[in-house]
């Protein structure tokens, strides 16, 4: 039995510590699985040891030798594989292509490809999946999902002449995307994987999948490494208070008025193409919580707040009065939104401070641009939010990640939100900055401004919320009064909702 | 932080010092002819066409847009005006309905781009061929010259403001340089000093940003593809007032120029954003190159090799200083 052990493993952004002194021990024949919350470092770990990201600190050993890991191409030497999420397949190649991709294409006379050759090396991968139904000659991009999923597999399983067997697979939550019959092919094929020999790393937020295919599992909170176990020895709420680990801090300001009489939001048995079964009303200055899994619909249903989006069936009012029909009549009519990412979604990054905070609300100047009273204005937005910077002209893409969230902060209650609609609102943020943010989300909500606050970070879902509802598969599971409730209950109720 | 800033000013200013350094070269080997204020008027009035179409470029550039197709515009305005004229309209008659044309043509450019969400590059190279074929079709392909056009027309690109009282003697301000001028300053205005144009810029920083921070993107674009086409219209009636002729052609020069000069203006940007002031210093130097090279007797085949090829390394050492920045 052959085992490799990534040791030390550390890696920083900018400030932001991702990953602090993590090891790793993976034994061939075996599936080990890595869980952790969003942002406990799970990723960051995968492309470290990929080869993406240099690491600050990480040693590999293959039974106590060192093993060489700068890039991508020592990690495809050392006979690492990855199957991400994304399935990158090309969709205007055919099959047998898109398994060879990336490898040699064997040659005729040193310069003609030699498609025979090519097909059957790709069938025989294949075949091995047990996925002898694909045909190799088809454009991958008719495939259905979950035979994308096995060429990308096949393509993984591929070996060149004098290059090591593959001898550890990476899965990074492979079965998002997957039915649950496409599910049950690719565990027979990790289990086949597991049979020759092959270390398998299984990274998924599948509490189901992970006790039912995995060997052993370590869980990751914050960057550091908190559990390492046999599945056998351990269980569901075991690894759930692993995950969650911290208490609610207090440090998150609670509520000190009562929540209003008003309606913010009412919503009546509600369909978009997005989303469905939503039912619920929203009082002024009440903050309700949305969880669930990564893409469980999260961003689509304050998306249809904002205007984007239309109502198929049932009733949506906000602010008493019919739903916006696009994001310009949503901030018009005191709606604010502070999206999920801020890089590509928030921030006009090359221009100042001053133009990225005042943009939804320029025509407050009516028809020429006056820049001193937006300097002044800024100044006391950029008070208000507690921002670091070195004046209203300069870039945002020069600050921090948590001053940038405050730059979307200062935009989104530059004139006294009715309804704030935040998304992650403190990802990436750190820990002072975060406080900050908390602090101003609760100040906003004492004053009547209705929040709807879609997070998966436990803590602050919990820290902050009157009530939560829980997405699952773009619908809506449940509306939880937000009392005595602790992260692990939430965490089980999420993943409840993915068993029932 | 130091050098950074060094590198950026001198990626910055880097443009204009080549300016600079074009312009004294001339002056250097041509001390008779080249630094006078009757050849600085001359080259005013030879750019003046290239200029309204640039400047008003810049607007769509603003939002990482292009516009392909102002070239046909233009020469589908002169056309338009110049039947109407042969027509036996009125000059005001023509030259509204040429700019109408401008304005429909940029607006539909601007559906197109904004509302149907086809690539700027595909929907204008497209409308690029239909404003051509318009102008062969109304034309019938023939160039309309002579008599047909209005002597008031013709006189426009002919009549200066007398300069006598600065000390120019017997020089003058050609109105086409008047009118450049007054575009300039209209679109500086637009973009820099209005809600409007600071609304450009956001869709250009960041165009789901925009959109999402309650920027109406798809209205904007429309307008502003309209702007264009509305300019190019006026490029394409300067064209044929000079000229005193339309022909279906005069006017496919001045979409590669118009984007070249736009380009040369970006290196000058702090974040490489263009500026309708930076596109005149863009338009200056395509000018003088060729005013210089003309009057040096550079083949003209050598000309455009020297123009693309100063074209392309300033771009490139914006690209490359900004990527190490």
């Amino acid at each position: 039995m052959q085992t490799l052990c990534f040791q030390g493993l550390t890696k920083a952004y900018g400030g932001v510590q991702a990953l602090s002194d993590v090891t790793l021990s993976l034994s061939s024949g075996r599936v080990h699985a890595l869980m952790g919350e969003n942002g406990a470092g799970k990723s960051t770990l995968i492309k470290l040891i990929a080869g993406v990201v240099a690491a600050d600190r990480m040693t590999v050993l293959r039974d106590g030798v060192g093993v060489p890991l700068r890039n991508a191409a020592e990690a495809t030497r050392a006979g690492f594989r990855f199957i991400h999420q994304e399935l990158n397949i090309v969709p205007q190649l055919s099959v047998a292509e898109n398994v060879l991709l990336g490898h040699p294409a064997p040659r005729r006379f040193g310069a003609f490809i030699d498609w025979r050759s090519l097909e059957d090396r790709a069938a025989s991968a294949l075949s091995f999946l047990g996925a002898d139904h694909i045909d190799v000659r088809q454009q991958a991009g008719s495939l259905a999902t979950g035979d994308r999923m096995l060429t990308r597999i096949a393509s993984a399983l591929v070996a060149d002449a004098g290059s090591p067997e593959p001898c550890l697979y990476v899965f990074d939550e492979p079965t998002a995307a997957l039915t649950a019959s496409e599910s049950t092919k690719l565990f027979d094929v990790i289990a086949r994987l597991k049979e020759r020999g092959a270390g398998v790393l299984y990274v998924s937020h599948r509490m189901n999948e992970v006790l039912q295919i995995c060997d052993d599992v370590t869980v990751l909170r914050d960057g550091r490494h908190v559990l390492t176990t046999e599945i056998a020895k351990t269980n569901r709420e075991k690894i759930i208070a692993a995950m969650t680990g911290k208490q609610l801090s207090d440090a998150i300001p609670g509520r000190t008025t009562a929540v209003g009489k008003g309606v913010a939001c009412r919503i009546r048995a509600l369909a978009t193409r997005d989303l469905t079964g939503l039912d619920l009303s929203l009082a002024e200055g009440e903050i309700l919580g949305v969880a669930g899994l990564d893409e469980a619909g999260q961003t689509a249903f304050l998306r249809l707040i904002l205007g984007q989006g239309r109502v198929q069936q049932g009733v949506l009012e906000v602010l008493g009065g019919p739903a916006p029909k696009s994001p310009e009549q949503a901030w018009a009519q005191g709606i604010a939104y502070v999206p999920r990412e801020r890089r590509s979604q928030g921030l006009m990054l090359g221009m100042g401070v001053r133009p990225n905070a005042l943009f939804p609300h320029l025509g407050d100047y009516g028809l020429l641009a006056r820049k001193g009273a937006e300097v002044a204005r800024t100044q006391t937005l950029a008070h208000q939010v507690r921002l670091r910077f070195q004046g209203t002209e300069q870039p945002v893409g020069q600050l921090s990640g948590g001053n940038q969230q405050k730059v979307l902060f200062a935009r989104a209650i530059a004139k006294n939100p009715k309804l704030l609609l935040l998304e992650e609102p403190t990802r990436g943020v750190d820990v002072g900055a975060r406080a900050e943010i908390h602090g101003l989300i609760r100040t906003l909500s004492n004053s009547g401004t209705a929040v709807i606050l879609a997070s998966s970070d436990l803590v602050e879902l919990l820290g902050l919320s009157d009530r939560i509802i829980i997405l699952q598969g773009r619908r809506q599971v449940a509306v939880l009064d937000r009392q005595a409730m602790t992260p692990a209950d939430l965490l089980s109720r999420i993943y409840a909702a993915e068993v029932a | 932080m130091k050098s950074r800033t060094l590198s950026t000013a001198l990626r910055q200013w880097g443009t204009f010092l080549g300016f600079l350094a074009i312009t004294l070269f001339f002056a250097w080997r041509l001390p008779e002819t080249f630094p006078t204020a009757q050849n600085f008027l001359n080259i005013s009035q030879q750019i003046s066409m290239l200029a309204v179409a640039a400047f008003t470029m810049t607007i769509v550039m603003v939002m990482n847009d292009f516009d392909l197709s102002i070239g046909s515009t233009a020469s589908l305005a002169g056309i338009v005006a110049a039947v109407l004229f042969a027509a036996g309209q009125p000059v005001w008659v023509g030259v509204c309905a040429a700019l109408a044309v401008g304005l429909l043509g940029g607006v539909f450019n601007g559906f197109l781009v904004a509302y149907i969400g086809i690539l700027p590059f595909i929907a204008t190279l497209g409308t690029l061929t239909m404003f051509s074929g318009a102008a062969f079709m109304i034309s019938d392909g023939k160039t309309i010259f002579g008599r047909d056009i209005p002597a008031e027309f013709a006189g426009f690109a002919r009549f200066g403001i007398p300069l006598d009282a600065i000390g120019l003697e017997g020089a003058k301000l050609p109105l086409m340089t008047l009118a450049a001028v007054i575009v300039l300053v209209v679109v500086w205005l637009l973009l820099e000093q209005t809600t409007f144009g600071r609304r450009l810029y956001a869709i250009g920083g960041n165009r789901v940003a925009a959109e999402l921070a309650g920027i109406n993107t798809r209205r904007l674009r429309l307008m502003a593809f309209g702007l264009t086409g509305l300019g190019a219209a006026v490029a394409g009636l300067m064209y044929a007032s000079r000229v005193a002729s339309a022909n279906p052609t005069q006017g496919a020069g001045l979409m590669l120029d118009a984007i070249a000069a736009v380009f040369l203006g970006m290196t000058m940007g702090r974040e490489g954003e263009p500026r309708v002031l930076a596109t005149l210093v863009g338009v200056l130097i395509l000018g003088i190159l060729d005013n210089g090279l003309t009057q040096m007797n550079v083949d003209s085949y050598v000309r455009e090799i020297l123009i693309g090829a100063i074209v392309v390394s300033a771009v490139a050492i914006s690209a490359f200083s900004q990527r190490r920045t």
